[in-house]
Order: C-alpha cells, then structure tokens, then sequence
C-alpha cells in the first residue's frame, strides 16, 4: 500500500517510529518529507529530554512513616478465616448446611426478641421468680457447705492454724505466692504468638 | 511461604501481593520500594511541590495497602497504584490552583530554609559546573513546560515519556479511551516542542 501523495504521517506513525517501529512506507515517506522528518526529530528529541529528567524520590525513611498507618492482617487469623471459609463452601451440602444453622440462628433470635417485647410483664415476674429461687438455693447451699466444713475431722487443727497471726500471715503469703505463680504460668501458656515469631520465617 | 532467603526481586508484583495479603509485612515493603520513586516523581510533577508530593504519595501508598484485598491480580498492580496516585493528584488540583514549579524550592516555601529544603534533588551524575548550569536549566525549563501543561495532557506525557508506560496501560489508569490519551500525548508533545523553542533560538 503506497501513502497518497502530500499525506503526511499520522499521530500512530509518529509514535511507532518514536518506539522505534518504523515501517517501510514511512521510512519511505521521512525520505521525502522535510516536515516530518523535522517533528519527527524534535518529537525523539522532547522524549529523550523528558525521559533524562532528574530521578526524584521522597524523604528517607518515607516506607516506615507509611507501614505506621498500614493495618496488617494477622496471618494466623487469615489462615483460620480462610480455613473455615474453604470448608464451608467445598461443597453444596456443607454451604446448605452451613445456611441453615445461620437462618436458623438469625430467625430465633428475632422471634426471640419480638416475644419478649411483646410478653415484658411474664419476662419480669419470671425474673423475680428466678431471683428469689437463685438466692434461697445459694443461701442452702452455703449453709450446707458450712455445717459439713465444721464436722470435718480436721476442722479443729486448722482452725488452731489460722487463729494464729503470724501463721496466718505466713500461709497468706505463701497461698498469694502460688496463686501469682499459676497466673504467671497460665499467661505464657495463653500468649499468643508475637509478630516477631509469626514472621521468623519471611 | 516466603523463606529468610525470598528474592524478592524475582517475584513478580502479583506473588509479593499474595504474599501481602497473607499478613507478611516484609511484602508491603516490598511493594513500596518498587513503587516509592515513581509514584512520588509522579505525583511530584503533577502538583509541583515537595512536601505535598510526599503526603500525597504517602496517602497513595496508605490507601492502596490497606485495601491490598480490593486489588484485582488480573490487572497490573503498577496500574492500580499509579491510577490512586493519579486521582490523588488530580483531586488536589481541583481544588487547587498551582503556581509555576520552581527547582529552587516549594512555591510554598516562605524561608530560604524552607525553600532548600523543598528543592528538588537532582541525581547524583558527576557532571562540570557549566553542564550543571545547563542541565538544570533545560530541566527547569521542562519541567516548567511540563507543568503548564492541562493536568490529563501533564498526567498522560509523565506516564508515556518518564514511566515508559504503554498507552493502553496509560488509558486504563487515566480511565480513558485509548485514542483519548494519544491524541493528548500528541498535544502534549506539540504543546511542550512549542513551550521549549525558544530554548533552541
């Protein structure tokens, strides 16, 4: 295909050539044609000059100021989320079922809700009902509770030991001391992973 | 997972954003420090002011990580990031109006200190004082020919020529038809070859 003659190159062409891709036609053409031979080198020339512009960048420590308002997922919570996710929709069935236990939930607790808006009178007389029935059962109870303590065979010998001061004192600060030592114990033991130990392996 | 020995670089944008998404910190620094320079040379040269470029670049990178989840892999993640910076930029044009970009310092700047501290850094290429000079003078003049430009021309020509971007890419994050953006590259580039002749004379 030859180009009409006094047609010059078009934007498209202009842009091949810049990226280098100059066809045969328009080699053809900028052979021809002083005009765009012309733009053609003042076009290069502007990208070069554009291109060769100072390389910029932001202040040092410019990635911590933005990860201090970046929220990182816990990747242990991902994984748990993801699992759980995957289960509930491997299959039909278990996203069936999965629907149901959620309907389910969802539908009790507003019926639940508009039952008790609508019988507020029985709610409050079971509740005091309730409260009295807890009450007289707890004051049973600890009366049960202390009339079998005081019938124990070795209620005398501690009630020697605590009648005591010092001795008191002594098994007062060694029961703290266990009770802080279990409390120490269990927060390890409870600790979740820091973000150091989630991370050793990246 | 990633190992102690991941390299990163061999990883592709959508591997350290998976990685991202699963919590993984180093991954999030990862991606600034491949994006941190040009975003910011973007943002830069659409608003012309340092310290603005650094918030706005900066608010760029916040939005962009935390919604790491919203990122579609199938598109590319420089597109996604340089169409936040972008919309950045342009929101605050909008409600701006720019003065001629200086290298010597912020248009904003109101103490000598301040106008230091705002100027733009120039690489650190070993170059004689009067190539200096002229260096620094074709620079400003094009990057004062650069900012006159309308910010779609100034946003288009910034992604083509210094980004090297392909003009689909440049469409999809100008959120433009892709005959749109050349014809402003186009303008653009007679706008700037006018803008610039009296350098030649």
């Amino acid at each position: 295909m030859t180009r009409p003659s006094g047609q010059h190159l078009s934007p498209d062409e202009f842009d091949a050539c810049l990226s280098g891709i100059t066809s045969a036609e328009c080699s053809q053409h900028l052979l021809n044609c002083d005009l765009c031979r012309e733009q053609l080198r003042a076009d290069r020339e502007l990208a070069e000059q554009i291109a060769s512009l100072p390389l910029i960048g932001p202040k040092e420590g410019f990635a911590d100021r933005v990860m201090a308002s970046v929220f990182i997922p816990d990747p242990f919570a991902i994984r748990s989320f993801q699992a759980t996710r995957r289960r509930l929709l491997s299959s039909p069935r278990s996203l069936a079922i999965a629907a149901t236990f959620a309907l389910v939930l969802v539908g009790s607790m507003a019926g639940s809700i508009i039952w008790s808006l609508e019988n507020q009178d029985t709610l409050a007389s079971i509740g005091t009902w309730l409260f009295a029935q807890t009450g007289q059962a707890l004051w049973l109870g600890l009366q049960g509770l202390a009339s079998n303590l005081i019938e124990q065979p070795w209620y005398t010998g501690l009630k020697s030991l605590v009648e005591n001061p010092v001795r008191l004192a002594v098994i007062s600060a060694a029961a703290s001391f266990v009770y802080l030592g279990g409390l120490l114990a269990l927060r390890r033991l409870l600790a979740l992973p820091t973000q150091r130990v989630a991370h050793a392996n990246v | 997972m990633p190992s102690a020995r991941t390299d990163w670089a061999r990883l592709s944008d959508q591997d350290v954003v998976l990685r991202a998404r699963a919590g993984h910190e180093a991954a999030y620094r990862e991606l600034i420090r491949r994006y941190e320079r040009p975003v910011f040379a973007l943002v830069f040269r659409m608003v012309r002011d340092r310290e603005l470029a650094e918030d706005l670049a900066q608010e760029t990178f916040v939005k962009a990580l935390n919604a790491i989840e919203s990122y579609r892999p199938e598109f590319k993640f420089s597109s996604w990031i340089f169409k936040i910076a972008n919309n950045a930029a342009i929101d605050h044009l909008r409600r701006r109006e720019l003065d001629t970009l200086s290298l010597d310092g912020s248009p904003h700047a109101e103490t000598p200190e301040a106008m230091q501290a705002t100027a733009l850094q120039i690489g650190a290429r070993q170059e004689t004082p009067l190539e200096t000079v002229e260096a620094k003078e074709l620079g400003s003049a094009i990057e004062a020919a650069i900012g006159s430009l309308r910010p779609e021309y100034r946003a288009c020509i910034l992604l083509r020529h210094v980004e090297g971007r392909p003009y689909e890419e440049i469409a999809e994050i100008l959120n433009l038809p892709l005959g749109t953006v050349k014809t402003y590259i186009h303008r653009a580039r007679h706008e700037l070859r006018h803008s610039l002749a009296h350098l030649k004379e």
